[in-house]
């Protein structure tokens, strides 16, 4: 027996709620929000047969004009995370009632590359990503410095901060932190840092430097320009919140649509 | 004139910035994308305007002059107008909403509107000549560019391009000094790239003379063009897709004019309902009654006060168009808007209004 089957008796047959949580972490790349908390997705089925497990994800987003790119990468996002999982032998996505959900099921379901599957567009899909990841990260890094400013930091002393001054020891909920230049700790809520950790690691942001902050350039934040950079990540949340608010409008909008 | 609830302070002169004249009427559709196109503003329109406001699709597709008429000044809570053309001659057999069908409405009601002009530097020469016709018959301050136009095999422009250039060159030579660059949300089937606002940087730095009102303050690129209007004093956002946010997502609206107070200020922001995207008639009363959250209003230390909303329901529209609001208000006196509407209250000192 190889190492992979016997995982996949040990996990068993995965459930759709299982699913559904291994998905959790697929976000919409515009919203910087979880496509399942979102709702976009419509059915999960697994099937069992001759020992082989397929799943089928059903997804259908705020818009039928939603970009193509988004589209896609939520799409292949989900295929992948749900493959991750050992007890998953494949997964199919079935995009609906989207403009262009026959290229987008093609695509992905075939391993295409997008440029394959859209040979009009004139670019690849990957610096648009790493432009929406980018600003992900610095709109999450305002709930992480906003946990630490009401944990008792200051601006200053956060810009310092590196990986290792944080302490993952405490309660669960809770995240020590060793303040720069002074011989004590506070505790500050986990959950906005951890989000922020989770994305800023999948960037490979601390590849060079262990510092835990940056500038919207990457730059390190000197600790006099700490204040603009902690304004310029509340701008890239409120653009996030807001342009959720048009998708979530469209999406209530579309729900009555007249046929004419 | 917009009437607050604090009797101490004066009635409000507004300027609604935005405004269309269009026809996406059946007949006028010549490729699916018009069809799209329409439709992709009745969602924007049902998406953000209260149920018992909403007009119905065929409603939507072509309205008459009078409705508009009594859309913008019945209740009194536009004062002024400012049309703002969109051609799409691709998808539109006589074009969706054009600069003369625009300024015919503003020849019959001088007092009350302003054309503006629009040019497409993939026009060339041609093109060049055009922006000189509307200068001269229409005597055009600004004009509305739309980035995301198609044309041919092209699907959308840069303004940071040399072609765009030798027209801004020329707007700063006619003394057209107002360009309104759309960038903002992605309207189907348009590509999303074309509405990206980085390009007005590079325009704006090389054309002080000219202001560049953003329409759509960028959204969903809010963060790149307030970075990019802090540094350029010559950049202002226009509030229309904003503006009804306030209807049914006053939190987010209040984040948003946080965020634009407080990169850009009280001066650079200016109002504009969108028309027909969005009635006046109910928006305007809607944004004078917004208000920051506490939590808000600490954090980015501005107020919605009436000192703020009178600059940017018009007293910024009318320094970037030499209007004075006085002199104004003298002439809308006995125009024949105000003759239909019975607006006079409206622009005599002292008397009360009858609008509510």
């Amino acid at each position: 027996m190889t190492p992979e089957s016997t995982d996949k008796q040990a996990d068993g047959i995965p459930t759709p709620d299982r699913i559904r949580s291994v998905l959790e972490p697929v976000t919409d790349p515009e919203l910087d929000r979880s496509i399942v908390t979102l709702g976009y997705i419509d059915d999960i089925r697994v099937e069992d047969s001759e020992n082989t497990t397929h799943v089928h994800v059903a997804v259908t987003l705020p818009t039928a004009w939603c970009s193509p790119a988004f589209a896609w990468m939520m799409t292949a996002d989900a295929r992948d995370a749900v493959e991750a999982l050992t007890s998953v032998d494949n997964c199919t996505i079935e995009l609906r009632e989207h403009m262009h959900k026959t290229e987008v099921n093609h695509g992905v379901n075939n391993r295409l590359s997008f440029a394959e599957a859209f040979p009009d567009a004139k670019d690849g899909i990957t610096d648009l990503r790493s432009t929406l990841d980018e600003k992900a990260v610095i709109s999450r890094q305002y709930g992480a410095v906003e946990s630490l400013l009401d944990a008792g930091l200051t601006l200053e002393q956060i810009a310092r901060l590196e990986r290792s001054d944080l302490n993952q020891d405490a309660a669960e909920d809770r995240i020590a932190v060793d303040v720069p230049g002074a011989a004590f700790t506070v505790v500050a809520s986990a959950a906005e840092i951890d989000r922020y950790l989770a994305k800023a690691r999948s960037l490979d942001y601390f590849a060079d430097s262990d510092r835990l902050f940056r500038t919207p350039d990457g730059d390190p934040i000197a600790p006099d320009n700490a204040k603009l950079i902690h304004r310029r990540a509340r701008l890239a949340q409120v653009n996030m919140d807001g342009q959720g608010g048009v998708c979530d409008a469209l999406h209530q909008a579309r729900q009555s649509e007249p046929s004419d | 004139m917009y009437r607050t609830s604090d009797p101490d302070q004066d009635d409000i002169f507004v300027i609604d910035s935005h405004l269309h004249f269009w026809d996406a009427s059946k007949e006028n559709i010549i490729h699916e994308g018009g069809e799209e196109f329409i439709r992709c503003f009745y969602d924007y329109h049902t998406g953000f305007t209260p149920p018992e406001r909403e007009w119905t699709l065929e409603e939507y597709r072509k309205y008459s002059r009078e409705r508009m008429l009594t859309d913008l000044f019945e209740n009194g809570s536009v004062d002024m107008g400012i049309f703002q053309p969109t051609h799409l001659n691709e998808f539109y057999d006589q074009g969706f909403n054009t600069v003369d069908d625009n300024a015919a409405i503003e020849a019959d009601y001088p007092e009350r509107f302003i054309t503006n002009g629009r040019f497409d530097p993939r026009e060339g020469e041609a093109g060049l000549r055009e922006l000189e016709r509307q200068k001269e018959e229409y005597d055009i301050d600004g004009v509305k560019l739309y980035t995301a136009e198609w044309r041919n095999d092209s699907k959308g422009w840069r303004l940071d391009s040399e072609e765009a250039f030798r027209y801004l060159e020329k707007c700063a030579e006619l003394g057209i000094k107002n360009v309104h660059p759309h960038k903002g949300p992605t309207i189907r089937p348009l590509n999303r790239d074309a509405f990206d606002v980085a390009d007005v940087d590079d325009a704006a730095t090389s054309f002080p003379e000219l202001n560049f009102v953003v329409e759509h303050v960028g959204l969903p690129r809010l963060d790149d063009f307030c970075w990019i209007a802090a540094q350029e004093p010559n950049v202002y956002g226009g509030l229309a897709v904003a503006a009804p946010m306030a209807q049914n997502r006053p939190r987010k609206f209040g984040e948003i004019m946080g965020e634009l107070l407080y990169w850009l200020g009280e001066d650079r922001i200016l109002f504009g309902s969108d028309y027909a995207l969005w009635n006046p008639d109910w928006l305007v009363d809607c944004i004078m009654n917004a208000e920051l959250t506490e939590e808000q209003r600490d954090e980015y230390g501005v107020e919605l006060s009436t000192d703020v909303m009178r600059k940017i329901m018009g007293e910024n529209a009318a320094r970037l168009y030499d209007i004075d609001i006085e002199e104004k208000k003298a002439q809308l006196q006995d125009d024949a808007i105000t003759e239909e509407f019975d607006l006079a209250a409206h622009y005599t000192d002292d008397t009360p209004s009858t609008a509510d």
